[in-house]
Parts: structure tokens; sequence; C-alpha cells
């Protein structure tokens, strides 16, 4: 009689597997790339990254994957994009000339691939090194535009990621009809929640998630903090999963937010073996995540950057009413009011350094040695015959 | 995560011997296709991470890298991939056991995912200019009216006015051979398997003629690990492109003359220079959820209705058990008239009831509880999906959406019990010990290796399903 319990029809339900959108965030600064060229160059990176593209692919039929570049004034499509618009069959003019990066599959993009291969392989393949190909290009990729900054454009990579997720999502749900579609629109509200609910929500549903190969250091791009932690506030809301595989720099922010959405966060002392820590490590998705033992930080820097000067800084000021952190007290104007709020903030303690108060600690501690005592008190008081 | 791979292609590979893997495995593309459909999660995982590894991969490594909580998923996993001939056990320069994927499953693989040079494993794109390719919406047609032509020719509809589709001698021999029909000169009689085979999602019944035909092949004179193995091409083709055929042997064209009547293929004529693999070709591989919507919406919905292209389903099933499907097609009518008591119809909708009688009589004709619960579920009008969805996740998040009332589905189930009051098993009986030491010790030892089925201590009698063990522990002991 137990195998008439309605729950055996729920569990076949789930085990139709949801295929899973890979989105790749490839930080492709040059200034970065530059420096890594001795051990890894960007073509060889480029490869492997292909492969992996590929292996992600082949994992399910329905598997569908996004690379977006972060460049250092843009982010930008390198698949899919539109089917081919008139300025790239301009650009694809542009690829004899520049020919500092040979990409070896470029090569062979020809009319006629002697490569024999699985055709959804190909596809991504050929935009992904025409897209980039373009987008290194003289073109687009000014010098004036290389001197001007040295930072990348990760908080606009990570939206862009973030709405093509979305979209999918939604046309996903729309194409089977299914439960995911109202629980993507009301999403769990506390942070209590959505650690349960990443265990359910990818039985159905799109499986999503963002690889982002960070080269350049994110302590020089602490001026995109704000929306950098807007995105990973979002993706821990959707339960999607940031992945960090750090070939160079140091990345505070993606630390925080690996360490936030439950992502791995992997830093390559050996960048040559990628292809295989990527395999390895960032291949199995959310539901084969469940049992394995993944790679994951213990030691999360979780500093924050100012919102006045963007400095990143380890103890500052914060607003008591909007939450904004500041590095130096607020007095200068003789005002005293939040820069983000506007709120008045009383009391000249803003002007005290800002110190780890060991008084309240205590107090804690004081607390929690009360409490069995307290639990304690009624058990004695109750009259028991003493021996 | 168990339930991944389809039972049947999987059963049909586990029984090849190593060499025709050894065979099989020289395709990327078959390496691609297996890998895809046959694996779990788990087992993709593993081959992932071990395929670009020089060395083999330490057993201990591999169990570390597992939770400790998941060893069943694990051994499900490694099970698999050994009894696919995928992974392999050596040892490592220091002797430690280890795990390495075997060598043309991983060239082949790695070819897959690289290309290659040389091979034709993923088709040759026709360039020829010729006629006016043939659009999707074309294949699809054919395609369904091929599929549908065989499923009605199973059923018996053919005589109630469905278009006429030319079955082809071969077809009808392979359907009987796999004892999905009984022919009996003109008569046509469906068997408890055919009742099965007709219920079942479109994927599924797609690889069952596959395998049955792959095991017919020898008889044919051709070589069945070839004849798999272009199966497996084929899947990995794209739809709405056309191939050549000039670089196939002779075996492969003649298979592809035998899928053309399937509506697997399509070939203008016998003689034309390029093939058109159909959507049931290249959904091979998919997941039977991706395969979903496209083609079994196309192929079950009612014939030439478009405004039914868009829904994968088009039957309501309510809580009283009253069921309404939105169909004209005599095929489906005819399949839903084996589980339901039909009481009206109307040009484009039939009303009935699922009573205890209807679904009685359904058993009684070899069909299985299961079975009518997942056709109803793969049929089920989007309607009822978006409602019970809604209604699941508003009640309790986790679950997903039950598609069916889960009240019918049980008593569907309980419907099917009140005829299963008797379980057989098969097995062996002790009996007839002198003393009752002489029968405790075997019991016991029968009850520790889990193969006791029944005992009973006052007639010093036990029942088990597997008799070497305890009958070798008997002789031990005299």
């Amino acid at each position: 009689m137990n195998t008439i319990d309605a729950t055996e029809h729920y569990e076949t339900g789930g085990s139709e597997r949801p295929p899973s959108l890979l989105t790749i965030i490839i930080d492709t600064n040059p200034h970065a790339w530059a420096l890594l060229n001795a051990s890894l160059p960007l073509s060889t990176a480029i490869a492997n990254i292909l492969v992996f593209l590929n292996a992600h692919l082949a994992c399910n039929y329905a598997n569908e994957v996004a690379v977006v570049a972060s460049h250092t004034h843009k982010a930008t499509w390198l698949y899919p994009v539109a089917h081919h618009p008139s300025p790239s069959s301009s650009s694809s003019h542009n690829r004899d000339p520049d020919g500092d990066t040979p990409m070896p599959p470029s090569t062979n993009s020809t009319s006629h691939p002697p490569i024999n291969k699985y055709r959804p392989f190909r596809e991504v393949e050929e935009q992904v090194t025409s897209t980039l190909h373009s987008l290194m290009s003289p073109d687009s990729t000014t010098p004036a535009s290389l001197t001007s900054t040295t930072s990348t454009m990760m908080a606009g990579a990570l939206t862009l990621a973030l709405s093509h997720i979305n979209r999918r999502t939604l046309s996903w749900d729309e194409a089977q009809g299914d439960p995911a579609l109202t629980s993507t629109t009301n999403p769990p509200t506390s942070t209590s929640t959505s650690s349960t609910s990443t265990t359910q929500r990818p039985q159905s549903g799109l499986n999503s998630r963002i690889l982002i190969l960070s080269t350049t250091s994110s302590t020089s791009a602490a001026n995109q903090y704000i929306p950098i932690m807007n995105a990973i506030f979002a993706c821990q809301r959707l339960c999607i999963p940031i992945d960090v595989c750090k070939l160079s720099g140091d990345a505070v922010f993606l630390q925080q937010a690996s360490d936030a959405t439950k992502g791995i966060y992997m830093a390559l002392d050996e960048p040559r073996g990628l292809l295989q820590s990527l395999m390895m490590a960032f291949l199995p998705d959310q539901r084969s995540r469940r049992h394995l033992v993944l790679p994951t930080r213990v030691d999360v820097d979780f500093r924050a950057a100012c919102f006045c000067h963007r400095r990143v800084v380890d103890v500052g000021w914060v607003c008591s009413v909007c939450l904004s952190i500041f590095c130096e007290p607020l007095d200068v104007a003789g005002g005293q009011a939040c820069l983000t709020c506007g709120s008045r903030l009383e009391g000249g303690e803003l002007a005290v350094k800002p110190a780890v108060v060991a008084r309240k600690r205590i107090k804690k501690k004081k607390a929690r040695l009360n409490g069995p005592s307290v639990g304690g008190t009624p058990m004695s008081s109750t009259p028991t015959p003493g021996p | 995560m168990a339930a991944a791979p389809s039972s049947r292609p999987f059963e049909y590979l586990e029984r090849l011997p190593g060499t025709v893997f050894f065979k099989l495995y020289q395709q990327p593309s078959t390496a691609l296709a297996i890998f895809r459909r046959m694996l779990p999660d788990l087992a993709k995982c593993f081959v992932m991470a071990l395929l670009y590894l020089k060395d083999p991969l330490p057993a201990a490594d591999l169990e570390v890298w597992v939770k400790s909580e998941s060893l069943k998923e694990r051994d499900h996993a490694l099970s698999i991939l050994g009894r696919l001939n995928i992974l392999s056990n050596t040892v490592t320069s220091n002797n430690v056991r280890a795990y390495m994927v075997t060598n043309p499953f991983a060239a082949s693989l790695r070819q897959a995912l690289t290309g290659a040079e040389q091979t034709q494993s993923f088709g040759v794109l026709s360039h020829a200019p010729g006629d006016a390719a043939v659009s999707i919406a074309d294949l699809d047609e054919y395609a369904r009216r091929q599929w549908e032509g065989l499923l009605g020719f199973m059923v018996g509809t053919s005589g109630l006015g469905i278009r006429e589709v030319s079955l082809s001698m071969g077809v009808k021999q392979l359907l009987q051979a796999g004892s999905l029909v009984e022919i009996k000169g003109t008569r046509v009689d469906i068997t408890q398997d055919g009742f099965a085979f007709v219920l079942q999602d479109v994927s599924t019944q797609v690889w069952h003629i596959l395998v049955l035909y792959v095991e017919s092949a020898t008889a044919m004179n051709m070589d069945s690990v070839e004849v798999l193995s272009f199966i497996f091409l084929l899947s990995s083709l794209e739809l709405g492109k056309s191939y050549e055929k000039k670089h196939l042997t002779s075996t492969q064209l003649h298979t592809l003359t035998d899928l053309a009547d399937f509506g697997i293929v399509y070939q203008e004529s016998p003689d034309s220079t390029r093939f058109y693999p159909t959507r049931l070709a290249t959904t091979l591989t998919s997941d039977s959820n991706a395969l979903n919507n496209p083609i079994s919406g196309s192929l079950s919905g009612p014939t030439g209705d478009p405004s039914n292209k868009a829904g994968t389903g088009f039957i309501i099933i309510e809580t009283n058990y009253r069921l309404y499907a939105y169909t004209s097609s005599p095929l489906q009518i005819s399949l839903i008239a084996l589980f339901t008591t039909l009481k009206y119809r109307f040009p484009n909708l039939i009303t009935g009831k699922i009573t205890r009688q209807s679904v009685r009589r359904a058993v009684e004709m070899g069909i299985t509880a299961d079975q009518i619960i997942s056709y109803l579920s793969t049929h089920a009008h989007s309607q009822m999906r978006k409602h019970n969805a809604s209604r699941s996740t508003s009640n309790q998040a986790g679950v997903p959406g039950a598609i069916l009332p889960p009240t019918v589905v049980d008593q569907i189930r309980l419907w099917q019990l009140e005829r299963d009051r008797v379980k057989a098993t098969a097995g062996f009986l002790f009996k007839d010990f002198a003393s009752l030491a002489e029968y405790e010790a075997p019991c016991r030892y029968a009850e520790e290796i889990g193969v006791l089925v029944w005992k009973s201590d006052r007639k010093r009698m036990f029942f088990v399903t597997r008799h070497e063990q305890v009958a070798a522990f008997l002789r031990s002991r005299k």
C-alpha cells in the first residue's frame, strides 16, 4: 500500500531534468591579460573556455550558454549575438589586419569549414571568436580607451548576464507552462528561506548560473562597488550561484559574490591548468553540486568600499538610516547629513574614531551564560524532597 | 537522478559485449550521444573531470569528492559507467586503485568537444543547389504522418477513415517480431506489449522501435554496431538541414531507407543524393522533457489543427474523474477509450469519465496504472499545467507541481491494486529439516544475505529467492 502514495508521483515529475543555462563572464581587460601572457595567453584561455562551453552543452540536449565580455570601458555580448547584423560583416573585414592574437578556430571559419563538428558547438565557437576579434580590433579597443582606465566593467557584465538569465527563464517557463514562473516572480524574501529553496528550486525551471573568469584586481574597480553588490544581491535572491575562477589579481568583491550566492571560488595558482579546473570544479550544475564537495573559500574578504570616495575600508562609518558606508565622518560641511539619504544624524559621536567596542561582546557572553541558569531556575525552585 | 537513463536503449547497450563497445566508441557522435543520453548527472561530472587528466584519478580522491550522504548516487553513477565500459579500474604508478576513462571513448569524446579533422561523424552538410530545401514544418508533418500511421496501424484505426499511410512490409514485420502486434492474415491484433508501447511518450517509442530494429539488423545481414552508430550519428544532426549521402556505406544507406519508413529521416526518393533528419531523429538524445513540446504536441494534437501546435497537450481531467480531450484524431480517441468510458463526442472534443470498470478493463488488457498516468500527464492540457502549478506552489513551495489531480492518480493506482492481490515470487523452498537447530542456522543465514522471503518456524520451512549461497552454506556445515 505504500506504493500508492502520491509522493511517488511528484518524484517522477521531478526526475525530468531541466536544462541549465551557463553564463560566462570573461574579463577581457587587455592590461591584465598582458601580464598573464607568459603563463596563459588569451588565445589559449579562450580555446580552453570553448572546450568547457562544449562540455556544458554536451551534458544536456537543451543546455544553453551565454558569454559576456567585461572589457575596459564596456561590457558586451560575445554569444549569443543577433544574427549577423550589417556592422559585424564590416568588422569581419578587420579580422585580417589585426594579426596580433591568432585564434585557431577563426582561421577555419571560412565558407567551408573542414573540421567536422557537432553543429551547436561550432556555432558557439565561431560566434565567440568572431565577436571577440571585433572587440579586440583597433576600432573598438582604441589605445586612448586603454590608457584611460585599467579596470573592467564587471558590474555591467553582471547586469547583462542577469537580464539575459531573466529573459531565458521567463521564456523557458512560458514554453513549459511550468510552476517556476510563479516562483521566480515572488522570490524568497529572507536569506534563511533562500537557503532552503536553493535545494528545491532547481527541480523545476531553468537552472542558471554565472561563472566569472576574473583577471583584474577589483580593488581598482571600487567605484563599481554599489552596482556589483546590487547584482550580487539580485543573484542571491534568484538563487543563481556566481562561480569565480580567479586567474590573477585579487577579487575582493567577487569573493563576497561567490560567498553570498553559495557559488564556487577558486584562485588558480597555475593558470595553465585552466581547462582541468574548469572541467572539474565548474562544470557540475546545481543538481550535481548537491552530491559533491565543492571548493570554497573559508577566509572571505568582507571589506566594503565607501560610498563617498570609493575606498576599500575595513572599518568605517555607517548611516543608521540607509546603511551607506563612509570612510570618514560627515561633518565636513557642518551639516552632518548622510550623503545618500540626507538624514540628519544626531550627536557629535560621529567625529569619534570608530572602534570595535569590547564591552558589548562581554554583555552578549553574559547573556548567554545567563541562559542556561535561567532555564535551570524553575527546576530548582520546584519543591523537591531533598536527600 | 537515478531515473536518468531511459531504460530500454540502456538495457540493450548493457547486454553488448566489450568488443562491441570498442567499435561503437570509435565514432565521436556515438560517444557524445551515449554520454548525453545514458549517463546520470553525477556520472557526467566524473567523466568530464577525468577526461583531460593525464593520469588515472585515485579512487580515494574520487570518494573524497563526493559528499558522504550521496554514496548511493556515487555508486550508481560508477556502476553505470562501468557497465557501459566508459570507466575502468586501473592502478597508478604507486599501486593505488584508480579510475580512468577508457580509451576509445575518451578519445572520441575529446574529438567531439574539440573537433576532428578526418571523421564524418557528425554528417556532411549537403551544399547541392538542387531544388528548394524542405522546410522544418514539412519535415514535422512528414514525421507526424508516418509515426501516427504506425501507431494507427497498431491500434487498428486505419479503418476509421484516417489517412492511409503506406507502411512497408519491413515495418510490419518489425512490429510483429517485437511482439507488439500479431498479424493474422489481414487482421492486426495489438498485444499487451503493444498497448504499453502506444501509451508511452514519443521518444520512448522511437527508442523502442530503434532497438528492435538494431536487434533485427543481424537477421538482415547488417552489422548491428554499424546500424547503432549510424542512429547515434542521426541524433547529432541538425533539423532542417540536408546531408550528403555519398559518404555513407551500403549498410547505412539501407538503414536510411528503412528509417524513412518510420519518419525518422526524410528523403525525396530512395535514389536522391541527400536526406533530411526529422525531429524524431534530432531529439533522440534529448530528455523527454525537452522533447515534449514541439514534436509530441504536433504528433498528438488533432491533425491539421494549427492552433494546437503551440500547446503540448489536450486532455483535461477534473477531480471528479471527468475527462475532456480536445482532439479529433481517431488514434488519440481510441487510445483514450482504452481506459475511459466515453460519453459524448463533439467535432473537436470528446468527454468521458474514468471509472473503476474502465480502469479494470484496461488493466485486464495488460495496461498498467503507471502507463495510464504517464499518458495523461504527458498529454495534459497546458491550462491544467498552469492551474495545478500555481496551486501547488502556493501550498508547499518545494514540491514540483503535480499536473494531474492527486486524487485521480491515487485512485487509478488503487483500482489497479485491486487486481494485484497475489504477488508471485519465483524461488526455492527449503523444508524437511530434521531438527529445529538444523533449520534455524540456514534460515538465519538466508535472512542475513537478504534472500529470505518467507519462513515458518512451526513447519520448519523457509522460502528464498536464490538458493546457491544457502546450499553452499548447508554443504559447508556437513
